[in-house]
C-alpha cells in the first residue's frame, strides 16, 4: 500500500533528472516534431529552402523585437511598450523620410535614438518614481499609440515612399541573404554576447536574479535596470523602422501584435535549455517556433481566427514551461 | 490508541505517561543533486517531551525538518505516526496530522491582522459560508491570553515584535491541534526576556502534552529546555542523549566530532594612525541617534547590543541605503555622502549583509558568479574589451575557494547547495579579491556552525591584519571578544559604552547592553 504511492510520489533521481532534460529540451523537441510533420504533411511546399527563408525572414522583425524585450525581463521587469512603440516609429520613420525629406540613413539614426529615448523614460519612471513596469510601460505605450495618431491622424503614410527604403527590408545586400535576416542576426549576436560574455552581462544577471544582492555588491541596480529598458526601446525602433519599410508605408497600430508573439517568444526562450531563466538563444528559438507554427498554419490554409487562438495557447504554454523550469531550479 | 490521541488534543490534560511515540522517522535518506544530506537519520518524538536536535550547519537539520514537513521527499526511509506508517508528501498532511512547523523567518503574512494571521487555511465558517470572526475571536481569545499574546487581535502583524509574532505562530499551531511543534532557531532575533517568555510556554506546552522539537545553535538553552537530544552530524543522527547528566561540553564533542577550544585567544593592538573612517554625530531618527566613532586600519571594532539598538540602520547609514539626518563621515579625511550604495562601493567600502541567502547570493548561480560579482572590472579580457575571462574568472573562484577553505566539488555549482557556513565564505570571498578599505560584517556568522565560526574569525582577523579596517555588528555576545581589538555598545540608537583591551567581555558587552537600554 505505501509502496505504491511512494512509487507515485517519490521520483528517482534518475527520473527526475530525466524529467528535466525533457523540461530543457522541450521546446527544443517541439519544433523538430513541427518541422518534421509539417514536412511530412506537406512535402512539396513546407521543406524547401525558398520556404524556410521565407518564414525566418517573416520571423526576424519578431525576433529583433523579442531579443530587445529578453533585455527587459532578464533585469527583472516588463516592457508592455514596445508593440506601441514599434508602430509609431514606423509612423515617425516615414514621415522622417517623407514629409521631412531627411536622407534615410539620418532618419534611421534618429528614430533610433528615439528608441533609446522611449526607453530611457520607462526606466527612469520605473526606477525613480517606482512605478510598476506593468503600468509605466502600458502608460507610456498607450500615449505613444496617441502620439502616432497625432502625427499620422490615422491615415498611413503611403505616398511618396522612395524605393530605396523599401529596399531596407526587402534588399539582399550581403550574399542574396535577405537584409532582415541579416539585421536580426547582427542584433541577436550582439545581445547574446552582451548577455553572456561581457561585464556588464554579469551584472545584468545579477539584478534580474536578485536585486538586493546586486546592489549591496556595488552594482548600481537601476541604471542596469534602465539600460535593459533602453535596449528594448532601440530594438522596438528597429523592429518598426524595417516593418514601416517593409509594408512600404507608416501605419498606426500596424506593429501593435508584435507585443503578444515577442512575449511569447521570450518565455518559451526561458524555457528552452535552461531552467526558466531568460536567455538571447532561448528566445531566438521561441520565436522560430511561433514562426513555424504560424507558417505551417498559412500553408494548410486554416481560418485567420486560428491564429489568434494558437498565439494565446502558445503564450499560456510558455509561460507554464517557463515557471516550471523554475521550480526544478529551485528544488 | 485513538482516545489517547484525542487526550492529547486537550491541551488541559496533562500529559500521559505512555512513551510511545508520537512520531518515529527511521533511516531517512536524501540527496540533492551529488550531496547526500541526510544519510539514515533515525529520531523518535514522544508526547509531551522537548526534544533538541542541535548540528552544525550542513549535518541536516534544515533538511530532516523539510521531510518532516512534507516540502522534500526521502529517497529511502520510513516515518511512522502513532505506530503507523504514513507518507507525508505535501505540506498539508502534515499539518492535517497535527505537526506544526514555525521557521526563524516567522511565515506570517504582514498585512493581515493576528486573527486572520491566526485562522489562515482553516477559518471557521457560518452557515451561510461567510467567514465567522465573532466565534473565532471568542475561541482564539483564552489561548491569545495564555500565550501572553498582548497586541490586539485586530492588530496587524506587521506592527508586532519578532516575539509577539513567534507567539502568534505558537497560537496558529495551537489552534490547528498540534501535538507537534517544530520550532527552528526560535531565540535568534528575541531579547533575552522575550526568550525567558518564550521557555515558559514551551514547558506549559510541553506539560499539556504537546511534543516540540527545538532546533537550536544556542546550547545553553538547549541544556536548559530539552528533555531529550538528538545530534546530528554529517546527515547522520550521531548520538541520543538523556537530558541527566548532559554537558555543553559533551553536546560540542558530538557536534563537533572531535574536541575543539570554545573561543580561541586573540592578540588585540591598539588602533594608531588617523582614521580610515571617521563618523561624527551621525543621526537618522528614530534608530540612529547621535553616532560618533572612527575605525583604523588594520583594526576589527565590533559593534554590539540587543537586537533593535539601531546597528543595522548605522549600517544603513554607511553603506547609502538610507540618507542621513544630519552628521557626517569622512573617509581619509575627505567628506563622505553616499547617496546610494554604489558610491559607498566605490569609495572602498565593502559590506556582508546579515541576510545572506536574500541580500548576498543569487542562490541558482554558480560559485564562481558569486564571487566575481563585486570584481567584475578585474576579470575582463583587457581594460578596452570589457568581455568576461571565463580563465580569469576560473583562476580566481578557485583560488578564493581555496584559499577560504569552501567544500564544494566545483566553482560551477549553484551556491544555494552549499551549507549556512559555507554560503557565508562565499559572500566573504567576494570582497576579498576585491580587498576594500573598509569592510562591514553584519552578523557574520549566524546561523553557522561552530568549526566554520572559527575560520571566518580567523579569516576577519586576516584581513584585518593585512591593512583592512573591519567593522563587525552582532548580537552574540560571544562573538565580539573573540573577535575584536575594541568594541562598541549600542543602545536606543546610540554608542553608551566603548570597550578596549583586557575590558572586552561577554560580561561588559551584555551588562552595557542593558543598562544603556534602561537609561
Amino acid at each position: 500500500m505505501t509502496d505504491i504511492v511512494l512509487s507515485n510520489r517519490r521520483l528517482s533521481p534518475q527520473a527526475k533528472r530525466a524529467l528535466s532534460l525533457f523540461a530543457r529540451y522541450a521546446t527544443i523537441i517541439g519544433l523538430a516534431g513541427m518541422l518534421i510533420a509539417f514536412s511530412l504533411l506537406s512535402p512539396k511546399a513546407f521543406p524547401t529552402l525558398g520556404n524556410f527563408t521565407n518564414v525566418i525572414n517573416q520571423a526576424s522583425l519578431a525576433m529583433i523585437i523579442a531579443g530587445g524585450l529578453t533585455m527587459a525581463v532578464i533585469v527583472g521587469e516588463l516592457d508592455l511598450s514596445i508593440g506601441f512603440a514599434a508602430s509609431l516609429h514606423g509612423v515617425f520613420v516615414t514621415g522622417l523620410v517623407v514629409r521631412h525629406g531627411l536622407p534615410i540613413p539620418a532618419a534611421i539614426v534618429v528614430i533610433l535614438l528615439m528608441g533609446a529615448l522611449i526607453g530611457l523614460v520607462n526606466g527612469l519612471i520605473v526606477t525613480k518614481a517606482k512605478v510598476n513596469s506593468v503600468i509605466a510601460t502600458l502608460g507610456v505605450g498607450t500615449i505613444l499609440t496617441g502620439l502616432a495618431f497625432a502625427y499620422s491622424a490615422g491615415v498611413p503614410i503611403v505616398a511618396g515612399v522612395p524605393e530605396a527604403f523599401l529596399q531596407l527590408s526587402l534588399g539582399r545586400w550581403l550574399f542574396g541573404i535577405p537584409n532582415n535576416i541579416v539585421i536580426m542576426v547582427a542584433v541577436l549576436a550582439s545581445l547574446w554576447l552582451l548577455v553572456e560574455k561581457s561585464a556588464i552581462g554579469q551584472e545584468i544577471q545579477a539584478v534580474g536574479g536578485n536585486p538586493a544582492a546586486a546592489r549591496l555588491a556595488g552594482i548600481n541596480v537601476d541604471r542596469i535596470k534602465i539600460l535593459g529598458f533602453i535596449l528594448s526601446g532601440v530594438c522596438a525602433a528597429l523592429t518598426g523602422t524595417l516593418l514601416a519599410s517593409r509594408l512600404g508605408s507608416g501605419t498606426t497600430s500596424a506593429a501593435d501584435s508584435y507585443l503578444l508573439t515577442a512575449f511569447a517568444a521570450v518565455f518559451l526562450g526561458s524555457a528552452t535549455l535552461r531552467d526558466g531563466e531568460f536567455h538571447i538563444i532561448g528566445t531566438f528559438v521561441g520565436a522560430l517556433i511561433i514562426a513555424f507554427a504560424f507558417n505551417g498554419l498559412n500553408i494548410f490554409g486554416a481560418p485567420t481566427y486560428s491564429q489568434y487562438i494558437l498565439q494565446g495557447a502558445i503564450l499560456i504554454i510558455a509561460v507554464g514551461l517557463s515557471s516550471m523550469g523554475r521550480q526544478m531550479a529551485e528544488n | 490508541m485513538g482516545a489517547c490521541v484525542l487526550a492529547m488534543n486537550d491541551l488541559k490534560t496533562a500529559a500521559p505517561e505512555s512513551t510511545l511515540p508520537f512520531l518515529t522517522a527511521t533511516g531517512i535518506w536524501k540527496s540533492f543533486g551529488g550531496a547526500q544530506a541526510l544519510k539514515g537519520v533515525s529520531l523518535d518524538l514522544r508526547p509531551g517531551e522537548v526534544h533538541g536536535l542541535v548540528g552544525a550547519n550542513g549535518a541536516g537539520k534544515s533538511t530532516l525538518i523539510k521531510v518532516l514537513a512534507g516540502l522534500v521527499q526521502p529517497d529511502r526511509g520510513e516515518i511512522q505516526l502513532g505506530g503507523k506508517p504514513i507518507v507525508i508528501d505535501t505540506p498539508h498532511k502534515a499539518t492535517a496530522n497535527g505537526m506544526s512547523f514555525i521557521h526563524q523567518d516567522v511565515a506570517l503574512v504582514p498585512s493581515m491582522t493576528v486573527l486572520q494571521n491566526i485562522m489562515l487555511g482553516s477559518p471557521k465558517k457560518t452557515r451561510f459560508g461567510l467567514v465567522d470572526w465573532a466565534a473565532i475571536a471568542r475561541d482564539v481569545a483564552p489561548l491569545a491570553k495564555r500565550l501572553g499574546i498582548r497586541a490586539s487581535l485586530d492588530a496587524k502583524v506587521m506592527t508586532l515584535s519578532t516575539a509577539e509574532s513567534w507567539m502568534v505562530s505558537i497560537c496558529r499551531a495551537l489552534v490547528h491541534k498540534a501535538r507537534l511543534i517544530v520550532m527552528d532557531e526560535p531565540t535568534a532575533s528575541l531579547s533575552v526576556g522575550e526568550c525567558e517568555r518564550l521557555f515558559g510556554i514551551i514547558e506549559d506546552l510541553s506539560r499539556s502534552g504537546v511534543a516540540i522539537v527545538y532546533v537550536s545553535h544556542r546550547l545553553d538553552e538547549v541544556l536548559r529546555l530539552c528533555d531529550r537530544v538528538t545530534v546530528l552530524r554529517d546527515g547522520s543522527s550521531i548520538a541520543n542523549f538523556d537530558r541527566a547528566g548532559l554537558s555543553q561540553q559533551v553536546l560540542v564533542e558530538a557536534i563537533v566530532g572531535h574536541r575543539e577550544q570554545v573561543g580561541t585567544e586573540i592578540v588585540r593592538r591598539v588602533p594608531a594612525g588617523q582614521p580610515v573612517l571617521s563618523i561624527s554625530n551621525l543621526t537618522r531618527q528614530p534608530k540612529v541617534r547621535g553616532i560618533s566613532f572612527s575605525l583604523h586600519r588594520g583594526e576589527v571594532l565590533g559593534i554590539g547590543g540587543l537586537v533593535g539598538a539601531g546597528r543595522s540602520e548605522l549600517v544603513k547609514l554607511i553603506y547609502g541605503a538610507d540618507r542621513v539626518d544630519t552628521g557626517s563621515m569622512t573617509i581619509d579625511g575627505q567628506p563622505f555622502a553616499p547617496r546610494n550604495s554604489t558610491q559607498a562601493y566605490r569609495a572602498g567600502i565593502g559590506l556582508v549583509p546579515e541576510e545572506r541567502r536574500s541580500e548576498g547570493l543569487l542562490l541558482t548561480k554558480s560559485i564562481a558568479f558569486n564571487l566575481s560579482l563585486a570584481n567584475l572590472c578585474s576579470l575582463t579580457l583587457s581594460s578596452f574589451l570589457p568581455m568576461m575571462s571565463s580563465r580569469k574568472r576560473n583562476a580566481m573562484s578557485l583560488a578564493t575557494v581555496a584559499e577560504l577553505a569552501i567544500k564544494t566539488a566545483s566553482i560551477h555549482a549553484p551556491v544555494g547547495r552549499l551549507s549556512g557556513g559555507n554560503q557565508q565564505k562565499v559572500v566573504i570571498g567576494r570582497w576579498l579579491r576585491r580587498g576594500p578599505r573598509i569592510l562591514i560584517l553584519d552578523e557574520p556568522t549566524r546561523g553557522v556552525d561552530i568549526g566554520a565560526r572559527a575560520e571566518i574569525h580567523r579569516l576577519i582577523r586576516k584581513l584585518a591584519e593585512n591593512g583592512m579596517a573591519v567593522l563587525v555588528i552582532s548580537s552574540e555576545p560571544d562573538e565580539l571578544p573573540d573577535l575584536c581589538d575594541r568594541v562598541l555598545v549600542m543602545a536606543e540608537g546610540k554608542v553608551v559604552t566603548e570597550l578596549a583591551g583586557d575590558g572586552i567581555s561577554r560580561a561588559a558587552i551584555v551588562a552595557a547592553s542593558y543598562v544603556g537600554q534602561a537609561a
